[in-house]
Order: C-alpha cells, then structure tokens, then sequence
C-alpha cells in the first residue's frame, strides 16, 4: 500500500509541477507604441492575386499599390497610373511620378505590371481575379512607364478591374512565395508574422508599427477597446455593442455610409412566393424604417437597389415600398388569402444570433398583416447550400463589396440559376434579361447607366428581392489615436496616417500628419 | 505489466483507423464546397474544375480516402486549402498553446478540486458540505461561454489585472485558465468528495484513528492517498479533452490552440486542417486513455491482475 500510496503523490506532484512550469515559461513583451485594430481573423496570406475575402483585401491595399482605385462613386481614379482609351480595344496606362519603390528598395516600371497580370491571367495559377480579366489578350510595355492593354472585345469599364497589387517582376519570375513574404509598393510592409493572431505591419514612412490581432467574439473585441488592448475596431460588431461603447468617454465612434446591401430573397416558382402581390405585401408589411431605427440603432439607411444612389449605375430617384400594413392586407386579399386563409411562408436565415433576432422581429411584423412566417435556422454551410439549390421560400442575404454592376446578370439573368450563377429564386423574366443584355452591349458609360436605371426600375416593381437596407460602416477608436479616416468602402487606408497623440515617431512628417488630420476632421464633418 | 501496456497501444491503431476513415466520411457529407469559398460564387466553372482536380476533390471518395490514410501513415496530414501550408506545421504551432492552456486549467482544477472536495468530505452534512458542493453545482452550471466574458470583464477591464485575450505573457493564461478550470473543478470536487467519503469508512482509517494520529494526518496521510486513485480515471478524461483544444474559451479569449483553428477550419471548410484536427483530438482520447490505463495499472497491481492473462 505504501509504494501504491507514493506512486500516487509522484502522480500529483508531477501535474502540478507541470503547471508551474508552465505558469513560468512565457513572457511575450507587447510593443506598446504599436496601434492595435481587431479584426476577425487575419489574412492567410498576402498574395493580391490569390486574395478574395475583404480582409485579405484590405490588408493588401496597405501593402501593394493599384494601377487604379474606386471612388466613392465607384468610379475608376489613378492611383499607379493614369490611362486612355486609345481605341475600343485598347487602353493605355502611364505610369505616374514619382513612381514608388517596392519593399525590397527596386523601382516599380510597367514591366511589374505586364509580369503581374501575366501571372493573373496564367491558368496555371487558378487565380480567383483570371475569369474578370480573361478579356485581355496582350499586355504590351513601350517604355518603362508605359503599358498597353489589348483587349479581346470592348469593355468600358475595363478600367474597373485593375486594382490588383503589383508585384516585383523579378520576384514573380524567381516564383517568390508572396503568400508569407509580401513584396509591394504599397505605404506599409510586413514586419513580422507573429502568429495566426498578429499580424505586424510598419509604416513606411514613419516606422509606425500597426498590429492586426485577430479577436473572433465581438463582445470580446469590445471588450479588448475599452481596456486600451486595442486601439481601433472597425464593423463586424452588432448595433447594441456599437451603442454601449459609444457611451463610453474614452471610445470616439466614426460612421460612414456603407454599400453592403441586405434584402429578402424569395423562390420565384413557388406558388406562394412566386405571387408578386404576396412579395409586394411583405414588402409593405415591413416597417424597415422601424427596424433601422430601434434594431440597427440607425447604423443602416433604406435600400431601394442593389446598388446605392451614389454609384455611378444606381438610381437616385427610385420609390420604394412604404411601411403600410393596410397596403399589405388589401394585396393579400386580392391574391385570395384572408386571415381564416392565411398565407404561409417558410423563412431561412443563417444561425448568427443577430440574424436570427432579425428574422423573429420580421415574423411578428409579417403576422400582424396575416403572413404565418416559420422560421428555419441552419448553420452557414447548410443554409447556404440550401438557398443555391433552391430549397427554400424566403431567405434574408446581403450583397457585400459589390462594386460593378456585372452582378446583375450574376444574380437575376435566366442563365445564372445556380451553379451558372446567383439567380437563386429563379428569376426568368425577359424583360429582365433583355435589359441586362443591352446595357452589356452599351459602348459608353452613359449608356450603361441609363439602362442599368431602367432594370433597377424593373426590379423593384416585379421584386425579386425585396430591399433592405445598405448597413453603415463603423468604425470604433480610442481617443487618443488620432488622424484615422473611415473610408466609404470599409477599407483600412485610414491607417496611412494614424498616429498615437503624443508618441513621435522615427521620421514623422509633422505638415502632412497636420493636414491628414484636418481632412479626419472634414470627412467626420461630411459624415 | 509490458505486455499490458504493448495490448492497449496495439488497440489504439485499429481506433484511429477507424476514427480517420469515419471523420473522412463524415466531413465529406456536411455541405458546403471549399472550392467555392476559395474562388468565389462567382468563379468560372472550368476555374473551378480546375482547382478542384488541382486539390484532388474531382477523385473518386474511396481514392481520396486511400490518398488520404497513405499520407497519415507517413505523417502527412496535406496541406491546408487557404494557407497552403503543411497541416503538420500549422497543427505543431499551434500545440504549444493548447497544452499550456489545458495544463494551466488542470492546475486550477486541482487546486480548487482537493480543497473543496476534502474538506465537504471531512465536514459531510455540514454548512462547509453544503457551500463547497453548492459551488461545485455553480461551477458545473455556468457555461464558459458567459464565465469567459464575465471574467474578462472584473479581471481585465474593471480591474486591470489581465489581458482581455491573446497570448502574451503568463498573465493571460489566468483567465482562460480560471474559465476552464472552474467547471472542471466542479466535476473532480465531487469526485474527490464522494471517494473520500467512501475511504474514510474503511476499517483501516477507523484504525488509524484507534492508533491515536491526528485527523488531519489521518485524513491526508491513509485517507486522500487512497481516495485520489479514481480521481485520477477523471483527470485522463479531462486531461483529454484540454489538450484536444477547449473550442469555446479558445475562441472567446483569442487562444491560438487547437481548438480555435478546428472552429476557422469548420466555419471555412478547410477539410484536410478538420481532419487533420478531429483526428488528433481523436488520437489524444485514444492516447490518454490509454495512458490512464497503464498509469492506474501501475498504481494500483489489482487491475492489471485482474486483466492480465
């Protein structure tokens, strides 16, 4: 009993042995004047022509430079380049002075750009960018700053799909693993993969340091702010963690109107839902006004279209479908439903409790007027799955980071019913497609615009989706970071010329941190 | 005792066989395309068939399958569909943080467990009984995923104590460690109660007691050595379940374990990284259960007489 007892006592001892031990081996100093942003998760890797999530994106807008970017319009601007039309077919770029330097100190020419693209366009690659670019048939390079683009069919807005990063073209050719090591021209470098948490990243400029730390629980990331762990915050929180950290002194909160739309989608066959009166009656049984006010906490503004007035191809003047339950009960009675027959619906959304909470309030609004709405919740995968094969009546969904309006035939042409595309309640009206034809065959912007207005107009009387809302970015800051910018695409370009008040660092230009400040301050003010 | 020890690890490899084959099977009838989320909805068919031949996805599911056990047996686990990096590196740097975590939270366990449980045992019926078991009974019924922020919120932002989250220095271990380790301690505190009690109705505690020795010698010295045995069946259990990654207080405390990368891997379908995962949560039940086995073997020679041909 005795070597049994002792035996035991080795046992214990050693656990907590191991523990101390563990307790003491670990002591990682945090770098306190790095500037610190929770995200979800941090990029898997840094290669923009593999990239496709929003993080990965915006992380590589830090790191690489674009030949061109989008305006607030979603309009193409210079960044890189300036360019012309030279014929339908082809356009020039000319690259713009000073050119940037890439990380590793060489000189970025049009040569990065032709080598770039190339590999883009390599189907050896599997890049996710290569079906938007497959347009081009050659990339020529007439000077070092210079570069042609020849395309295989005319597309004006062509110039709307080169904001790629550029990489080194000798690093693309020696097959450099751009995925860990990131070798761009763009405003910060990667300073240090810390872990799958943390990301480091330095500003080029001034040496400051910018932390990406991924914090999945948003309760957590709110958390994280207001003990000073993290410096800024920005979407991805729901509207009541957005509204209690805004009553907190410390916490300064930046809003800017988003372009992520939400709207209910229905199944066109069905025979309830495909009832245009019954779509037109959830429509006016909604009271979205309502809902953005008390649930989103006016974090959201009403949606009319896919697209917002500001885009260049939205439509400015759209009448929606006022919240009006009387409206609602006389179309229901004229499609021959009544409250002894009263309409039944099946709802799907995703498991997310925010969605969830969303989809009950629209089941009780969608009952006052006589719609017997059941809810059915599933995880994202099976949700998802569910609504690309068809099995569902109504579901709730948003459109995020939709910039061109290529998603129009992506989402209601006939021929893009699922896996052809994201025609998901089968939408099969000719009018319809004969509009999204017209305005892809249309020579200038113009044109397109005028038509894409028209289709807009279309859609919201046959209703398809019924509009939601386009939710608002937000970003969230401690006060004692200074000169953030809130972008009108989410993006983290703010970061370009953020500081901490009062930490100076290595070659911080004073003159141009003052006058990026002043147009924070404008943009807040515009806000 | 070898051969006892050679017959249980021989029973682990025909488990984890069965075990990859059923999570291989498994992951393959939950929906959801990696394909898809890699490229995009929108991506062009002949791109996706692409990658998908690319990743070997387009092979028949028994090849995949045969692929698949080949790679495990030479430890070769693939490579993850985002990252593209080996699932053996990825699953090795983050092992570190899990066994920190899970040893730091057994730790706690016992150090709250003995305590409390010896103590309702030695005050059977007793106020002390009543608290230490009603806390016991709070331990198990507060979910971590409200203990964690409830924690973060005293300790981290009134307080100041800790880090809200990460892994930074030893002080963030506390607080994901206090959030594991409390409910485990709940368990093992009824556990150490219940098998004292027991112990200390045996003759040779009554005897302990005639020959005059302290109770408090009584009760640690003959009675806890004894009672602690079974304790320790628990503690493999537990044990187990810390190391293959605690999924929830991983992910409310930002810990970069195994158990938060089974969660992204999950929620990305990343299969070759969940498979990877579940197989080695797998694999760690098998393992220590194993190894509480031959441990409990080792302390107490009945077991491996009663078992032993």
């Amino acid at each position: 009993m005795k070597v049994v007892n002792t035996r035991v006592w080795i046992v214990w001892l050693s656990v907590l042995g191991a523990s101390v031990l563990v307790f003491g081996c670990r002591d990682v100093p945090s770098q306190s004047d790095a500037i610190r942003v929770g995200v979800t998760h941090v990029p898997d890797h840094f290669d923009p022509r593999d990239a496709t999530d929003a993080i990965s994106s915006r992380i590589n807008r830090l790191l690489y430079d674009r030949l061109v970017d989008l305006d607030e319009h979603a309009q193409p601007v210079p960044a890189l380049a300036t360019w012309e039309q030279r014929t339908p077919l082809q356009y020039r770029f000319v690259l713009r002075a000073p050119r940037p330097t890439f990380h590793d100190g060489s000189p970025l020419t049009a040569w990065d750009v032709k080598a770039t693209y190339e590999s883009v366009l390599d189907p050896a690659r599997l890049s996710p960018h290569r079906s938007t670019l497959e347009l081009i048939r050659r990339i020529e390079v007439s000077r070092d700053d210079v570069i042609d683009f020849v395309l295989d069919h005319p597309d004006p807005l062509f110039p709307h799909y080169l904001v790629i990063g550029i990489l080194p073209a000798n690093l693309i050719a020696r097959g450099h693993d751009f995925r860990r090591k990131p070798v761009g021209s763009g405003p910060f470098r990667l300073e240090r993969w810390i872990d799958d948490t943390r990301v480091r990243l330095i500003r080029r400029s001034d040496g400051q340091r910018i932390d990406i730390v991924r914090v999945p629980d948003p309760t957590v990331r709110a958390l994280k702010l207001l003990a000073g762990e993290l410096d800024i915050v920005q979407n991805d929180l729901p509207p009541e963690l957005v509204a209690y950290l805004a009553e907190d002194d410390r916490l300064r909160i930046m809003r800017h109107h988003g372009t992520n739309f939400s709207y209910l989608g229905f199944h066109l066959q069905d025979p309830v839902t495909g009832q245009r009166e019954i779509r037109q009656a959830i429509a006016h049984a909604i009271d979205r006004e309502g809902i953005i006010h008390f649930v989103l906490k006016d974090g959201a503004r009403l949606a009319n279209a896919v697209f917002p007035p500001e885009h260049w191809a939205g439509h400015p003047a759209l009448n929606g479908y006022p919240y009006d339950p009387d409206r609602a009960r006389a179309l229901l009675t004229q499609a021959g439903y009544s409250p002894t027959r009263p309409v039944r619906i099946t709802y799907k959304t995703s498991s997310d409790p925010f969605r969830l909470r969303l989809a009950t309030i629209l089941q009780q609004q969608l009952a006052a007027v006589g719609i017997d709405v059941a809810i059915h919740s599933h995880d994202w995968g099976t949700f998802y799955g569910d609504i690309k094969a068809g099995r569902f009546q109504m579901f709730s969904l948003a459109w995020v980071g939709v910039k061109t309006p290529d998603i129009f035939r992506y989402a209601f042409h006939s021929q893009s019913v699922p896996p052809h595309g994201a025609n998901r309640g089968r939408l099969n009206d000719a009018r319809v497609d004969a509009l999204i034809e017209q305005a892809e065959r249309a020579k200038t912007l113009q044109e397109k615009q005028a038509v894409y207005r028209t289709l807009q107009a279309v859609l919201l009387e046959s209703l398809p989706y019924v509009p939601l809302w386009y939710e608002d970015h937000v970003a969230i800051v401690r006060r004692e970071i200074v000169g953030y910018r809130l972008a009108s695409d989410g993006n983290y370009d703010g970061l370009r010329s953020v500081r901490r008040r009062g930490i100076t660092t290595r070659s911080l230009d004073r003159e141009s941190t003052a006058s990026e400040e002043r147009h924070a301050i404008g943009t807040m003010r515009r806000q | 005792m070898m051969l006892y020890l050679l017959r249980r690890l021989a029973a682990v490899i025909p488990i984890m066989f069965g075990l990859a084959c059923l999570v291989f099977f498994l992951l393959h009838l939950i929906p959801g395309d990696p394909v898809e989320v890699m490229l995009g909805e929108a991506a062009h068919p002949a791109e996706k068939e692409a990658l998908r031949r690319a990743l070997g996805l387009h092979l028949p599911l028994h090849t995949q399958l045969w692929h698949y056990v080949q790679g495990l047996v030479m430890f070769d686990f693939g490579t993850s569909i985002f990252s593209g990096r080996p699932i053996l590196d990825i699953l090795l740097e983050r092992l570190p943080a899990t066994i920190e975590l899970g040893v730091a939270a057994l730790a706690v366990a016992v150090m709250m467990a003995v305590p409390f449980g010896v103590l309702a045992a030695v005050r059977h019926k007793t106020v002390i009984d009543f608290g230490a078991m009603g806390f016991s009974l709070l331990g198990m019924s507060i979910p971590n995923f409200w203990l964690g922020p409830l924690l973060i919120l005293i300790g981290a932002v009134w307080l100041g104590w800790f880090p809200v989250s990460g892994r930074e220095g030893w002080r963030s271990l506390i607080l994901p460690a206090l959030t594991l380790g409390v409910s485990m301690a709940a368990i093992l505190s009824r556990m150490v109660r219940s098998s004292l009690l027991e112990v200390i109705r045996e003759d040779y505690i009554r005897t302990a007691r005639a020959k005059g020795l302290a109770e408090w010698t009584v009760i640690v010295r003959h009675g806890l050595r004894t009672a602690l045995l079974p304790v320790l069946t628990l503690l493999g259990l537990q044990l187990g379940a810390l190391l293959s990654g605690a999924v929830i207080t991983e992910t409310i405390f930002a810990w970069p374990g195994i158990g938060s990368l089974t969660v992204e891997a999950i929620q990305r379908r990343d299969y070759p990284v969940v498979q990877a995962a579940v197989l080695w949560i797998s694999f760690l039940y098998v393992v220590v259960n194993a190894f509480t086995d031959v441990l409990y073997a080792w302390l107490d020679p009945r077991v491996r007489t009663e078992e032993s041909p």
